[in-house]
């Protein structure tokens, strides 16, 4: 059973994985359906960051990043029967990361639109900025980590989450496809149209 | 090529996943327009700088948080699993409905009128009528059905008597001369 009082000290060790052998996600996966809860820690463990980083870059607030992953991770843990290993584990995670993700920036935009039509000028100039991961501020090249965010922020969401999982999350265009389930064709012209749309906005920066 | 075209291969040309026709087409373009090279070392610049952008961490609270969630749900599904034991109805339910059907019954036999406890039957031919019914013919040769009465189970006292095998059985051990 999972020993929740010592997270740490339950992790990748229990499995007896070194750096000789690792399980694949899908065995991890399958290993959990069939009760192992330490292959459940081993995916939390591997996929947490990665996770963050791809919501955190979606969102652009670092507590709702931190809640959507939280809620992914609660998902995986109760819905565990419903992965079929016909996909990638990782396709799949990804593919509720994103979902969570997209019905947070919906939920947010309809509670900003009514807060903004309950407010006076004067409140709407003091909005409370979104909380910020501490970052470096620059990064390869011409451009600060703050102004790419921005420039990312301004996309439409269809090209957003597709240029982040391709340049910052570094997957194939056709893990892509399968996760926002949109023929290959169209994935590559929207990443390409995301770039475009970058290097424009970037383009007061440089 | 147009600038239009042109634009919608710059990804392609970058990953190196275009045909050697439409990259030398590419090429062409570049070689005729300054600008767009520069287009083309502004977008690989982009995407350098989004793969350099860093990792971000959980809080150090990510893993007790999650096991925390992860108990309250199980805690929730013992619960569940406790009070729906009948059949979808908790233990306090399922006693009443069965009290309250119980109590129903016993009610109706109560207050059920005596009459329609009892079958009865009402004649519908006069004493008339039953008289004039056509009366059957009597059994007239009784043998016969004594004969169909018979059947293998009878026996019979005068049939030849079972022959004695002890005298022709001899048992291992047997001491009788």
């Amino acid at each position: 059973m999972m020993n929740h009082s010592s997270p740490a000290s339950s992790s990748i060790h229990s499995l007896n994985m070194t750096d000789d052998f690792r399980y694949t996600d899908e065995e991890l996966i399958a290993r959990f359906q069939d009760g192992d809860e330490q292959a459940y820690v081993e995916l939390v463990n591997r996929y947490r960051d990665r996770l963050i980083t791809f919501v955190y870059r979606f969102v652009n607030d670092m507590e709702k990043a931190e809640d959507i992953v939280q809620d992914t991770m609660m998902k995986l843990y109760t819905h565990r029967h419903f992965y079929r290993n016909i996909a990638k584990f990782s396709t799949w995670i990804y593919t509720i990361a994103g979902n969570l993700a997209k019905t947070e920036l919906r939920r947010k935009k309809r509670h900003k639109v009514t807060n903004l039509s309950h407010m006076s000028r004067d409140e709407r100039e003091y909005q409370l900025p979104s909380v910020e991961p501490e970052t470096g501020d620059t990064v390869q090249g011409h451009f600060a980590e703050k102004q790419i965010q921005k420039a990312i922020q301004e996309l439409p969401l269809h090209f957003r989450t597709v240029v982040i999982l391709r340049d910052i999350q570094e997957l194939s265009y056709e893990e892509i496809s399968k996760i926002v389930d949109v023929p290959l064709g169209t994935v590559k012209s929207r990443i390409n149209r995301a770039r475009l749309q970058l290097q424009q906005a970037l383009k007061e920066f440089r | 090529m147009d600038r239009y075209q042109f634009e919608d291969l710059i990804s392609d040309y970058i990953e190196n996943n275009l045909s050697m026709s439409q990259r030398k087409q590419v090429e062409a373009y570049l070689s005729e327009h300054p600008a767009a090279k520069q287009q083309i070392e502004s977008v690989k610049q982009i995407m350098a700088a989004m793969k350099s952008t860093p990792e971000i961490s959980t809080s150090p609270d990510f893993m007790n948080n999650l096991f925390k969630r992860i108990n309250v749900e199980k805690e929730a599904k013992t619960v569940v699993k406790t009070t729906r034991s009948f059949a979808g109805y908790t233990p306090l339910m399922a006693s009443l409905s069965v009290i309250v059907v119980i109590a129903v019954v016993m009610l109706g036999l109560e207050f059920m009128p005596e009459s329609t406890n009892q079958a009865t039957f009402t004649p519908t031919m006069t004493e008339q009528q039953i008289n004039d019914l056509p009366v059957l013919p009597a059994h007239t040769n009784d043998n016969n059905l004594a004969e169909a009465e018979e059947d293998s189970t009878d026996y019979d006292e005068a049939s030849p008597a079972k022959p004695n095998l002890d005298d022709r059985i001899q048992l291992v051990g047997d001491k009788r001369p």
